[in-house]
């Protein structure tokens, strides 16, 4: 035994004399993530550091093709690719091709960490990253190296750093937005008594935020319930807005709780009108026995993009391409979204180019100066507002039996003027 | 021993065992040899500089994976034991990691942040104080642990993953909100900061960032936890669990106090879950944020089954085994999702990350089925092997 013991150190001994001898492969890359902006400069004569070569800009999408968001990470990565192939046949962008790297995070946190620290050695920023858990384990590492993403999660609290780079009104504006609709249509009116459910959460605790300053404002009483985003049945929480008399009710659950909510209340008989925050609905719901109760108007709910029904044509361009290219493949409001985040990065890329800057630090400046006509996509965005969301406009809509399960109720976007007046949690 | 029968436990020692000794017996071991000794002088320096060179090589996401490994190796070393050893069954491993980690995040934290309980103590007292929180917590859980055995004992520890859920969300100012968590200082140890990069350091000219400083810092810990952890079993210690787990009458015949030995192997063992709450903070550079969902997330139930998996597959009681599991346990999803790239938008089931859940599983029912004493009974007759 300890004569193989006696091999064993020599030949570790021997390894570790190779490695003092060698020199390291790793003395290149930069594992701190500061950058040391080589300044090497571009086709152009811009300055780039990471992710940025003569002949290509690589833009990392932190998707979920495994976990329990698999469909719409699927969609909105189909949705960036376009936009990329899009971008690469009309000469790409400041010289540069546009290439996107896709790492699946199965919505955990702990797989992101370490595929973060892959990718930002090698990408300029991030078209797409999803999960609030895997937002909050990365927002002090993306603060703290400079990158640039675009979440797919809508709360203002993480509007603190310019580098969540958000697309829309955020949960709480769309409470405010929803109520202000619902009073404008009649269905409820100052010193009324609202309800909202919420799932205990970031996401939650922001829409709840929205209705709190909304019934501060019109005197109304508010009937909290909050859920834990596992639970399926709903019937306390309903019975608890019941009890309150509620004219109205918002929910901030997921999809599943949505149909036991509205199901719930349907049989209690609370037939008021119910507006969900957008991750509220997917098109599945259709299939539940509480379609017939979504589908008569009562209840109501909102996104920042349009939806796939659309007689937009860039909408109508994207579906076509989505339906040769994915044949079979359930249709939603991914690619649309996706397509938009491609657009709002095109715009960074443009403006950083054009002050000759396509660093990381650049590009996190030239966020600031941005604002994004997405050809319609969505509501017209502005990022040059520090802590405000990008817009305060959302589509209105119904469930409906069309692709994408849903249809608008207005063609323009709605905004409200409480929605306008509203200071978010890091507005200057 | 054949294949088809149950898993036997490893003994107190870890690289000692014959297969053959009956479990528990008094071991009378010859005085060891100074070349033995001298042999092992060598090795611990050779595994030194192999630990202080490997940052310039390895890449920082394989050692962000190698750090993560090393978390569910703490732990796994503290289940183990309570399993293995002590043979009481525990499903809250993942419970006493949070009571570690809030521990430490408040012991540790900021005193002047308005939404957040901070006491502002030094980092290194705060980790050693945030780990006797842990055990400390565990040792509370005697009046139940005394009383209960085996599944029921499971069951019942497992509630306190429901409790800790609860408490996280009832308590934001301690546990941090369950949306953004809250942030705590990374450790600093005497002047040299492991998460900043003050002062700075470079190993073959190769900076040596965050994930390069928590490497050691996370390496020397595991050493120091299998140290301590082979210290207790080869001694009085390990010896009064051993007797409670093969028999708890016979135990208490030669005097060994069956309820005190308990609460001890439940303090040890929420000890070791508490260090590794605390590893799991740093890992996050700092970030200590509760789950949104009971069953879901890094101090779930499901990371309590995580654990007792690291065990079962490392092989029960055996302290180098739980090393192995937990880089099969832990390991394992990361790095098959860092080495398959997923450009793929056919949209099939069958992602990497689908097909990482479906190795994993069958991996657990291979070694199940052909090596009951899990990865330490493969590591006994590979020596076994080699010795002839």
């Amino acid at each position: 035994m300890s004569r193989n013991l006696t091999s064993c150190a020599v030949a570790f001994a021997a390894v570790a004399a190779l490695g003092l001898s060698a020199c390291s492969t790793k003395a290149a890359d930069d594992s701190t993530g500061g950058g040391s902006g080589s300044g090497g400069s571009g086709s152009a004569g811009v300055k780039t550091d990471i992710g940025v070569t003569a002949s290509e800009i690589t833009l990392a999408a932190l998707t979920d093709t495994s976990g329990v968001f698999k469909v719409l990470g699927l969609g909105i990565t189909q949705g960036n690719q376009m936009w990329a192939d899009d971008v690469n046949k009309t000469g790409g962008i400041c010289g540069r091709k546009i290439k996107i790297t896709t790492h699946d995070t199965g919505y955990s946190a702990e797989k992101a960490v370490p595929l973060y620290s892959k990718l930002k050695a090698d990408n300029l920023g991030m078209i797409q990253l999803i999960g609030s858990p895997t937002l909050a384990a990365l927002k002090k590492p993306l603060t703290d190296d400079k990158i640039a993403a675009i979440p797919a999660s809508w709360a203002s609290t993480n509007l603190d750093v310019p580098n969540v780079v958000m697309i829309g009104p955020t949960y709480d504006i769309e409470s405010i937005n929803g109520l202000s609709r619902l009073q404008s249509q009649g269905k409820i009116k100052d010193g009324d008594t609202i309800g909202h459910i919420y799932v205990d959460s970031e996401y939650g605790k922001n829409g709840a935020l929205g209705t709190k300053y909304y019934a501060s404002k019109h005197k109304m009483k508010v009937v909290e319930a909050t859920v834990t985003s596992t639970e399926s049945d709903l019937t306390a929480a309903v019975t608890k807005l019941k009890a309150g008399g509620v004219k109205a009710f918002l929910l901030t659950t997921t999809p599943a709780q949505t149909a036991s909510a509205v199901g719930v209340a349907t049989a209690q008989g609370l037939n008021v009108p119910i507006h969900g925050s957008g991750p509220t609905f997917t098109p599945q719901l259709l299939d539940t026995p509480v379609a017939a109760a979504l589908m008569s108007g009562r209840y109501t709910t909102d996104a920042p993009q349009l939806p796939v029904q659309s007689d937009n044509p860039k909408v109508k361009e994207i579906s076509a391409a989505f339906k040769k290219a994915h044949p079979g493949q359930v249709e939603t409001y991914g690619p649309i979204l996706g397509y938009a985040s491609g657009l709002v990065w095109g715009s960074i890329l443009k403006q950083a180019c054009s002050d000759g800057d396509l660093t990381r630090a650049g590009v996190l400046a030239a966020v600031r100066k941005t604002t994004v006509d997405t050809q319609g996509l969505t509501p017209p965005l502005d990022f040059t507002k520090p802590g405000q969301p990008s817009s305060r406009s959302m589509f209105l809509m119904v469930p409906a039996k069309v692709p994408g399960g849903l249809k608008l109720v207005q063609t323009e976007p709605y905004v409200s003027p409480d929605a306008q007046t509203y200071k978010t949690p890091f507005q200057k | 021993m054949s294949d088809t029968s149950p898993p036997a436990p490893a003994t107190d020692a870890v690289l000692e065992p014959e297969p053959s000794e009956p479990v528990g017996a008094v071991q009378v071991r010859p005085a060891r040899s100074r070349r033995t000794t001298a042999v092992k002088v060598v090795l611990a320096a050779v595994a030194a500089v192999v630990v202080f060179l490997a940052p310039a090589y390895i890449d920082a996401e394989y050692l962000t994976v190698a750090n993560w490994v090393m978390v569910g190796a703490v732990g796994g070393m503290g289940l183990t034991m309570l399993v293995g050893q002590a043979g009481q069954l525990s499903l809250a491993h993942s419970f006493f990691a949070l009571v570690g980690g809030v521990s430490y995040a408040v012991l540790a934290g900021p005193r002047d942040e308005a939404s957040y309980t901070g006491l502002g103590l030094p980092s290194l007292l705060a980790a050693v104080l945030a780990v006797l929180c842990a055990g400390l917590v565990g040792a509370a859980f005697a009046p139940i642990s005394g009383r209960l055995r085996g599944i029921y004992l499971g069951v019942a520890s497992l509630s306190l993953v429901f409790v800790g859920f609860w408490l996280a969300r009832e308590l934001p100012s301690l546990a941090g909100s369950t949306s953004s968590g809250r942030y705590a200082p990374s450790l600093n140890l005497f002047g040299f900061d492991f998460g900043e990069l003050h002062p700075e350091l470079h190993v073959l000219n190769v900076p040596m960032g965050k994930v390069e400083r928590s490497f050691w810092l996370y390496a020397a810990l595991t050493a120091l936890a299998y140290v301590l952890g082979r210290g207790a079993l080869s001694g009085r210690v390990g010896r009064g669990w051993r007797a409670l787990r093969d028999n708890e009458a016979v135990a208490t015949v030669m005097g060994v106090s069956v309820v005190r030995q308990k609460a001890l192997a439940f303090a040890v063992s929420s000890a070791y879950a508490g260090l590794a709450g605390v590893m799991v903070v740093w890992w996050y550079d700092g970030l200590m944020k509760p789950d949104e969902s009971v069953d879901f997330g890094t101090y779930s139930t499901t990371a309590a089954i995580s654990y007792l998996a690291i065990c079962v597959i490392g092989g029960l009681g055996s302290l180098g085994g739980a090393v192995l599991g937990s880089v099969v346990v832990f390991g394992l999803p990361q790095i098959i999702q860092l080495v398959t790239s997923s450009d793929d938008y056919s949209g099939t089931g069958f992602t990497p990350g689908v097909i990482t859940n479906f190795v994993f599983g069958s991996l657990i029912v291979l070694i199940i089925l052909f090596e009951p004493r899990g990865l330490a009974g493969l590591g006994a007759r590979l020596r076994a092997v080699l010795r002839r």
